[in-house]
């Protein structure tokens, strides 16, 4: 690309770095910005720098938020005594999205992998023990992904909360809805019928 | 089991290969790093979906290309399948995506549809080798016959690694995650004793038997099942609480030595003869023969899993047996479909076992003449 304007060349560059984009999308999308509006341009450039000034973690449940506590924490109408716990801030988005979950959320950081040095000091745990303690909890809803570290993640703390006396349910595995019973793949299903449910 | 074509796409040195494969022997011969070993680890990559050397699996892949794919229609008992591996570049290393018949499938839904016993050189190292070794035959035979098996060991693998990774971390390590680990390894780690242990008492019959065949009832070849820890009881739930007895035990130590010492990561199989350990006392024929044994023993074991002849995948092997062996070797798994052999030059083989010689000369094959005519 020695033949680009270095500015050209250089924001294809910088497009590059982002996950999912190749060579061909970052220069179709570097043409694109270069032939927008210098409003567009302007607000995408003002939206990018703003995320990064103006993001960050909330204080209490480690969720992204502009003002401290995060507007979830600070919704009354939520049940207070109902945690769900996930691994990272989009994880709240998916469970939010369900429109089905009233209490508020603990995000953890990540989850434990001692092979990727991630182990329990790296995550939000201790401050996961101190809100059961403080906020009267009574029930941590363990929403971890269903993979090998999501899994261990969760059995860890079921452990780690047990002299609490709280109550720890973790999420069903399920099949998915309009899904073909056919298709479905045996753990799954195997997992479904354990926690099959009275019609 | 049969593979009625073969098709390899960036594969190795195969660009591009279309292959119809004769029933019965089919013999790669030719020189060296031409591409024998490369078309059976292609077919073995369909059966295990993971191939037999390969250190780094980006290797699979030719030259500069993005992906390598490997295709084949396979004739079972139960009707014609279609499997392929597409192996894509990503990152440092590579990915691998699986199909039966062109629909993408998970890997523990991989496998099981094509079954292949594949014996290469390393495995004449079964009895004196490492107990890795022979943990790789039992989950061979285990993993193509049963996915719970295959999705236990990939479970208990996981966590293995992590608690190995936590033991092996600076400062003391958390109890209670150390606990959880343990609490996972027991649960999975009993069921796959359980399986290995119903396992081996098969693969040791069979393997028995073919020895007596060849050398005589007496002295007798055994194979024993050497789990860790020590297990009195077979069902996957005593297995389960005398692994979670073992690691409760023997935490201290664990934490000492920075290390998981028990559970099936660690087991190993007692190969005997007339009561002796072989790999101490055998002669090296000894150990030979009783190798051959164990992947007889391994063969018949898949068949009657799978109520066909497994396919037979023999690298390099035959060169190393001398006439007499490799020839009780091929007669007593005289009943299989198809076999792929490779080898520098012409094996002398039994006169019953029909074959076809393909020269493979850099990535392209010839095939030259029928071996037994």
């Amino acid at each position: 690309m020695d033949d680009l304007a270095p500015p050209l060349s250089g924001l294809i560059g910088e497009l590059e770095k982002l996950p999912t984009i190749g060579p061909k999308t970052a220069a179709r999308l570097a043409f694109y910005i270069l032939s927008a509006s210098r409003e567009d341009a302007n607000a995408l450039a003002e939206a990018i720098v703003a995320v990064k000034d103006r993001v960050r973690l909330c204080s209490r449940c480690f969720s992204l938020t502009e003002a401290d506590p995060c507007s979830i924490c600070r919704d009354v109408r939520r049940d207070p005594k109902t945690l769900c716990v996930v691994g990272e801030p989009k994880d709240v988005y998916a469970v939010e999205r369900s429109m089905s979950f009233k209490g508020r959320y603990h995000v953890l950081g990540g989850l434990i992998s001692p092979m990727d040095g991630i182990g329990v000091a790296q995550l939000h745990v201790k401050e996961l023990v101190e809100r059961v303690g403080t906020e009267g909890i009574d029930e941590v809803i363990v929403a971890t992904n269903p993979n090998a570290e999501g899994e261990s993640t969760a059995l860890y703390l079921a452990r780690l909360l047990a002299p609490t006396g709280v109550r720890v349910t973790r999420l069903a595995y399920g099949l998915p809805i309009g899904g073909d019973l056919d298709y479905a793949d045996e753990v799954t299903l195997a997992r479904a019928l354990e926690g099959r449910r009275a019609l | 089991m049969r593979v009625l074509s073969l098709e390899l796409d960036q594969f190795r040195n195969y660009a591009a290969l279309r292959f119809t494969p004769p029933s019965g022997a089919c013999v790669f011969i030719g020189d060296n790093a031409q591409g024998k070993s490369n078309l059976l680890e292609a077919l073995a990559l369909l059966a295990t979906g993971k191939s037999f050397r390969a250190a780094r699996e980006a290797d699979l892949i030719r030259d500069d290309a993005p992906a390598a794919s490997v295709s084949a229609r396979v004739a079972t008992r139960h009707g014609e399948i279609q499997a392929a591996c597409i192996v894509a570049r990503a990152g440092e290393g590579a990915r691998k995506r699986f199909f039966r018949n062109g629909r993408a499938v998970p890997y523990g839904q991989f496998l099981g549809g094509v079954m292949a016993v594949t014996f290469i050189p390393l495995d004449l190292q079964l009895v004196i080798g490492p107990a890795g070794l022979r943990r790789r035959l039992l989950n061979a035979g285990l993993a193509q016959t049963s996915r719970a098996y295959y999705r236990d060991l990939a479970a208990y693998g996981a966590v293995v690694t992590q608690k190995n990774a936590l033991l092996r971390a600076s400062g003391a390590p958390d109890r209670d995650l150390l606990l959880t680990y343990n609490e996972q390894m027991a649960i999975s780690g009993g069921r796959i004793a359980s399986a290995r242990a119903v396992y081996v008492r098969k693969l040791a019959s069979e393997a028995t038997a073919a020895h007596a065949r060849w050398v005589g009832a007496s002295p007798e070849f055994d194979v024993a099942y050497r789990p860790s820890p020590a297990l009195a009881e077979e069902t996957p739930e005593a297995i389960e609480q005398a692994l979670r007895a073992a690691l409760e035990a023997n935490q201290t130590l664990e934490i000492k030595r920075r290390s998981a010492l028990y559970g099936p990561h660690r087991d190993d199989l007692a190969l005997s003869l007339g009561g002796l350990p072989l790999a101490r006392f055998g002669s090296q024929g000894q150990q030979r023969t009783a190798v051959l044994a164990l992947k007889a023993a391994e063969y018949a074991s898949l068949h009657a899993a799978a109520g066909e002849p497994p396919i037979l995948l023999l690298d390099d092997v035959l060169s190393e047996l001398d006439r007499e062996r490799r020839h009780a070797f091929l007669s007593s798994l005289g009943d299989f479909d198809q076999a792929f052999i490779t080898s520098t030059d012409v094996p002398d083989m039994p006169a019953t076992l029909r074959g076809e010689v393909v020269r493979v000369r850099a990535g392209s094959l010839a095939i030259e003449n029928a071996a037994h005519a």
